[in-house]
């Protein structure tokens, strides 16, 4: 009976984790594609120029950077606006930007990027800027509906026992929200690293640059070898993640 | 630039455009179409199969769902190798994005049914597949119309990545106009893009919630 | 035609080999027309055998007879239209109208729209609910007792033979339950259906039955008998357990209004003279009055203190009568009734609300000494 009730336990993990099981294992699979494509192919001249490793590792660092620089923009934006529109309820604001994240998704960040390019010329904060607002909406709506959640009763409780607000906020409000603002930021980091493959439009340079060298060029294994990259360099910051979002909940929720 | 004069030369731009600007938008929508219809046919299907079976659930819950963290210039392009250009790598990178917002309503509005109609529904001699499509189907509408409103709003926005591989779409607008700055006509051509792209939105927003309202029971609403 | 409507013939139900049956080895017989009441602590099993009738539980052994005819293999779905099937949380459907809802059995089996329609009216009337008012009325609208009575008449639409009901009233107060319960009772004396039902309450069951199977564990019949023979003659410590103490006071549910002899009281038709009415009261040497309306009516308790006091007109004088009571209700209303009222009495009208007679609290202590149901 007890070895039944171990084995049903240890199962039941196994399926709940299987989020956090499939990620690496497309990461993996994509890896050994890209990998077999890359050994086994003829290259050409004009795919070698295309694909050469020191230029793939600096257009890498210049995603990851884009990526991760605008995600800090966002929290850094997002979270303290999130906090600021929670406290003095200012309730319309919050329905508005809660239900149109539904419109927002349609806003096409291709558009966006381009628009800003029209506004602040090519390099690499354009690209930053632009990313930081496509995925402000989002971090911006799970910091407020995090915070929302949070049971009234235990901030009453805070307060009863003589917490100051600022204490409220922060020993009990963001702890308690944390997981599904650490969700809001995950996807954004996401959203910006995928959508930094975009920034080679307005000459920011990154991986999109392989890729969109591959289609002008007409060479699919530069393609293929392109996009890969992308993915699983997406694939792998989303695992890390889901990783961050489940160890840094705090204990006992 | 002078706004007014910007104003003017934008609305020149556009109403000279009209057929180009139809077929853009005539495009974009069949993606939406095409694909959110068959996207829904196909997570449905894999809603029902799957939800009996907790580990078959998960994973196509789980697989799906890496679909849509690929960044979206890789998935339209990652499968030019073997579909070539145009609509078809649009159309598949689409569909994959748009199972998972679907698969997880309709699983959701499936599980959220109250157990004592399944069970009263049985018990008067209803057969399992009559209950699932007099009884759950219209119960769990709305929670999936919900889901398909999700993937049509990713599709609209995401499929201006298409002009990228030569699948058409209103992103021609933006991409011209990229190409061809600072001369005249490329910032309308660029904003033409952009706003045709969010109108487009709204009116499939609107009739989806129109679609809502005169397709779900009045006893739910 | 057979006695016996239901039969459940060596009926095991089992889910973990290994581990002690749910049902085991039943036996039971349901005759025509009765109503017999599956009774017994939660988890023996009740609920379990009751499905295992209508076969949303498929027997791991034994077979299942209706009407002489052996059912255990047929198409489960088929064998459910057949049976009217009644739950504790109703489950009607909400994305559908009332009407919609009672029409669904005789839509599965195919009667044309005109019959349908003038059912489903038939049925609102049974469970005194006004068809025009809640025809096309949604589930979400109803209170919890209206959506029972619109869940037994879904059961009766295609008229079946057998009725499961599955703890019907659980979820309901216990006014609107008494109310219902009673309901019921005079619907089962019209409609004559075969009826197992499954209760907790003792009290309900003996209300209710005129056969309890008193249930162990397992399902295992610990008495089968009608419920005065049950009172009076507890098979075993278990039985007797479950019935608790009281069985006098659960006797009362047991006998009817009808039963008691019912005291002639005064009565005075509105309009009435004051001085009249002191008169009449003193003619009868009774303490008091009773007021009727035109219709026969009862309104009020004139007692002669209230009369004298001139400065109030005769219709607001003494007390309103508040509660009435019927012949077909039981002993407890009655006494019950008798307790509310200032008085010591209750009045005893028709169903159509005219007045009957008065019953006492000593007519009803005679009818307990004389036929008591406990010897």
């Amino acid at each position: 009976m007890t070895s039944q009730a171990k084995t049903a336990k240890s199962r039941f993990n196994y399926i709940d984790n299987l989020n956090l099981i499939v990620t690496p294992v497309f990461a993996a699979i994509l890896i050994i594609l890209a990998a077999t494509v890359w050994n086994y192919s003829e290259f050409d001249q004009t795919t070698e120029n295309i694909l050469r490793p020191s230029l793939l590792i600096s257009q890498l660092w210049e995603t990851i950077l884009i990526g991760i620089l605008s995600s800090l923009i966002v929290i850094a934006v997002a979270v303290p606006l999130g906090i600021t529109i929670t406290r003095r309820g200012y309730p319309g604001l919050k329905t508005f930007l809660v239900d149109s994240l539904g419109l927002a998704q349609a806003l096409p960040a291709y558009g966006l990027i381009v628009v800003f390019y029209t506004f602040l010329g090519t390099g690499m904060p354009t690209a930053i800027y632009a990313l930081a607002l496509f995925s402000l909406l989002p971090v911006l709506r799970n910091t407020i509906v995090g915070l929302e959640q949070v049971d009234r009763s235990v901030i009453d409780a805070g307060r009863g026992m003589g917490y100051t607000n600022l204490q409220i906020l922060f020993k009990i409000e963001l702890p308690l929200a944390i997981p599904i603002i650490i969700a809001g930021i995950r996807t954004a980091v996401v959203i910006n690293v995928g959508m930094a493959a975009l920034a080679f439009l307005v000459g920011a340079g990154g991986l999109g640059e392989t890729i969109n060298s591959g289609l002008k060029l007409n060479r699919p294994t530069a393609i293929f070898i392109g996009a890969s990259l992308v993915a699983i360099l997406a694939l792998v910051l989303d695992f890390l993640g889901a990783l961050a979002e489940k160890y840094l909940k705090p204990k006992g929720i | 630039m002078n706004n007014e004069s910007f104003f003017s030369s934008w609305f020149d731009y556009a109403a000279s455009r009209t057929d180009l600007i139809q077929e853009g938008v005539l495009t974009h929508l069949l993606y939406v179409v095409l694909v959110v219809t068959s996207a829904t046919i196909f997570a449905v299907t894999v809603a029902v199969l799957t939800r009996r079976n907790r580990f078959f659930k998960e994973l196509s819950l789980a697989i799906t769902s890496v679909f849509l963290t690929i960044p979206s210039l890789a998935l339209f392009t990652i499968f030019i190798p073997i579909v070539g250009l145009g609509f078809t790598p649009s159309f598949i990178a689409l569909f994959l994005y748009s199972l998972l917002p679907i698969l997880r309503n309709t699983i959701t509005g499936l599980e959220s049914i109250d157990p004592n109609i399944l069970d009263s529904a049985r018990g008067m001699g209803y057969t399992r597949n009559q209950i699932l499509f007099k009884i759950e189907f219209p119960l769990a509408w709305p929670v999936i119309l919900a889901g398909i409103r999700v993937a049509a709003m990713l599709t609209v926005g995401i499929a201006a990545i298409a002009t990228l591989v030569a699948g058409g779409g209103i992103g021609d607008f933006i991409k011209s106009g990229l190409a061809r700055l600072p001369l005249p006509n490329s910032l309308e051509a660029i904003w033409t893009g952009v706003l045709l792209s969010i109108i487009l939105a709204f009116a499939i927003d609107s009739f989806l919630r129109i679609l809502k309202r005169i397709s779900t029971s009045k006893g739910i609403l | 035609m057979s006695d016996v409507l239901i039969k459940l013939e060596n009926i095991e139900k089992s889910y973990t080999p290994g581990e002690p049956a749910a049902v085991r080895n039943l036996n039971l017989e349901v005759m025509r027309g009765e109503v017999l009441v599956l009774v017994g602590p939660s988890g023996c099993g009740k609920s379990t055998t009751l499905r295992l009738i209508n076969r949303l539980i498929e027997p791991t052994k034994g077979k299942i007879y209706l009407n002489g005819e052996d059912v255990t293999d047929i198409n489960g779905s088929q064998l459910r239209r057949r049976i009217g099937y009644v739950i504790q949380q109703v489950g009607l459907f909400p994305h559908k109208t009332i009407a919609e809802n009672i029409a669904t059995v005789p839509k599965l089996l195919g009667w044309k729209k005109e019959e349908i329609d003038k059912r489903v009216d038939e049925l609102l009337e049974v469970v005194s609910m006004d068809p025009e008012v809640f025809k096309d009325r949604y589930p979400k609208e109803l209170s919890g007792g209206q959506a029972q009575r619109v869940g037994v008449a879904r059961a009766l639409a295609a008229n079946p033979d057998v009725l499961l009901m599955d703890e019907p009233f659980g979820a309901i107060d216990p006014i609107t339950r008494d109310r219902l319960q009673n309901e019921f009772l005079r619907l089962q004396q019209d409609l004559k259906k075969t009826i197992v039902f499954v209760t907790h309450d003792i009290d309900e069951a003996i209300k209710m039955g005129d056969r309890i199977a008193i249930l162990r564990e397992g399902s295992e019949i610990a008495q089968l008998d009608t419920p005065e023979n049950i009172l009076t003659e507890p098979a075993d410590d278990f039985v007797e357990s479950f019935l608790g103490s009281g069985a006098i006071l659960k006797g009362l549910t047991l006998k009817k209004v009808r039963d008691i002899q019912l005291q002639p009281i005064t009565t005075l038709k509105a309009p009435v003279l004051r001085d009249k009415a002191i008169q009449s009261i003193n003619e009868n040497n009774d303490s008091f009055a009773i007021l009727l309306d035109h219709n026969d009516h009862p309104l009020r308790w004139l007692d002669e203190r209230a009369l004298n006091r001139t400065n109030q007109p005769i219709e607001k004088s003494g007390r309103p009568i508040a509660v009435f009571i019927q012949p077909e209700d039981t002993l407890q209303d009655a006494l019950s009734a008798m307790l509310q009222s200032s008085v010591g009495m209750s009045v005893v009208v028709d169903r159509r609300g005219k007045y009957l007679g008065c019953c006492t609290i000593e007519s009803l202590a005679k009818l307990l000494v004389h036929e008591s149901p406990v010897k």
